[in-house]
C-alpha cells in the first residue's frame, strides 16, 4: 500500500485500497468526501441531521452526569 | 423549555410551502454538495421584494420564528428588518434559522441567483442552493476565521466533484 508523506513532515499517510490518497496535502479527508459525493442530497441532509442529534444527544448525556 | 432540534427539512418544507424566493448558502449548501461538515443553523439569503417579504412573514409566523435572544421569544423579525441588508439571527420551532440580506461583500439575493443550481432534497422539493463556487467565493470575501477553517474541505470537494 502507498504511503505519502504530508506536507508538515511529522505524518504519514496511507492511500485508500482503490490506491486514491485518503489525504490532501492540507489534511482533509478524501474518504470522507467521496462517501458523500456517493451520496443523493436528500441522503446528505439526513446525514447532517443526525450528526447534529447525535452530538445534542452527547452533549445532554455530559451535561446530565 | 429546551432548545428544540434542528430540523432543516422542516423548515425548508415551511419556506416552499409559502412560495417564499431564497437561496440555501453556508454549511448546509456545503453539505448538499457533498462538504462533510457539521453546522447547528440553516442559512439562507431571502429576496427583499415586498411580495416575498410579506411571504416570508407568514412562513416565519407558522414557524414561530423570533430572535436568538434568551427570554425574548415576543422579539420578532418586522417587515423592515427583513427588508434590510441585515443578518436576521432566529430560533424557529424546528431550530436555528439565520435570515441573511446580503453575504459576502453585499451580495443580495438578486445577485446571488445567478450562481446558484436547483437540488431537490424531498418529494417535490426543490431549493435552490448557491453553487460550490460561489459558496467558496463568499466565504472568501468574508474572510472570517470560521469561514476560512471551511475553506480546505471545500476546496478539496470542488477538485473532487471534478474528477468525477
Amino acid at each position: 500500500m502507498a504511503r505519502h508523506k504530508l506536507p508538515n513532515g511529522d505524518r504519514e499517510e496511507e492511500s485508500s485500497p482503490g490506491n486514491e490518497p485518503t489525504y490532501s496535502e492540507d489534511g482533509v479527508d478524501l474518504t470522507l468526501i467521496r462517501w458523500m459525493l456517493s451520496l443523493t442530497p436528500a441522503e446528505r441532509l439526513q446525514v447532517l441531521q443526525q450528526s447534529v442529534e447525535s452530538l445534542l444527544s452527547l452533549r445532554d448525556a455530559s451535561a446530565n452526569r | 423549555m429546551p432548545a428544540p432540534t434542528a430540523n432543516y427539512l422542516a423548515i425548508l418544507k415551511t419556506l416552499h410551502q409559502h412560495k417564499v424566493k431564497f437561496i440555501i448558502v453556508g454549511g448546509v449548501c456545503a453539505v448538499l454538495h457533498g462538504a462533510p461538515l457539521a453546522t447547528f443553523d440553516l442559512d439562507v439569503v431571502h429576496s427583499r421584494e415586498p411580495d416575498n417579504v410579506t411571504r416570508l412573514s407568514a412562513a416565519l409566523e407558522e414557524l414561530d420564528a423570533h430572535y436568538r435572544i434568551p427570554g425574548r421569544r415576543e422579539m420578532k423579525p418586522s417587515p423592515s428588518h427583513l427588508a434590510s441588508e441585515g443578518h436576521q439571527l432566529l430560533m424557529t420551532r424546528f431550530g436555528p434559522l439565520d435570515l441573511l440580506g446580503t453575504v459576502g461583500k453585499g451580495r443580495d439575493y438578486n445577485q446571488l441567483l445567478q450562481e446558484t443550481v436547483e437540488i431537490e432534497i424531498g418529494p417535490a422539493l426543490k431549493v435552490q442552493v448557491s453553487t460550490l463556487e460561489s459558496l467558496i467565493k463568499t466565504k472568501e470575501e468574508t474572510g472570517q476565521e470560521k469561514d476560512r477553517a471551511a475553506l480546505p474541505v471545500l476546496r478539496r470537494l470542488l477538485e473532487e466533484k471534478s474528477k468525477s
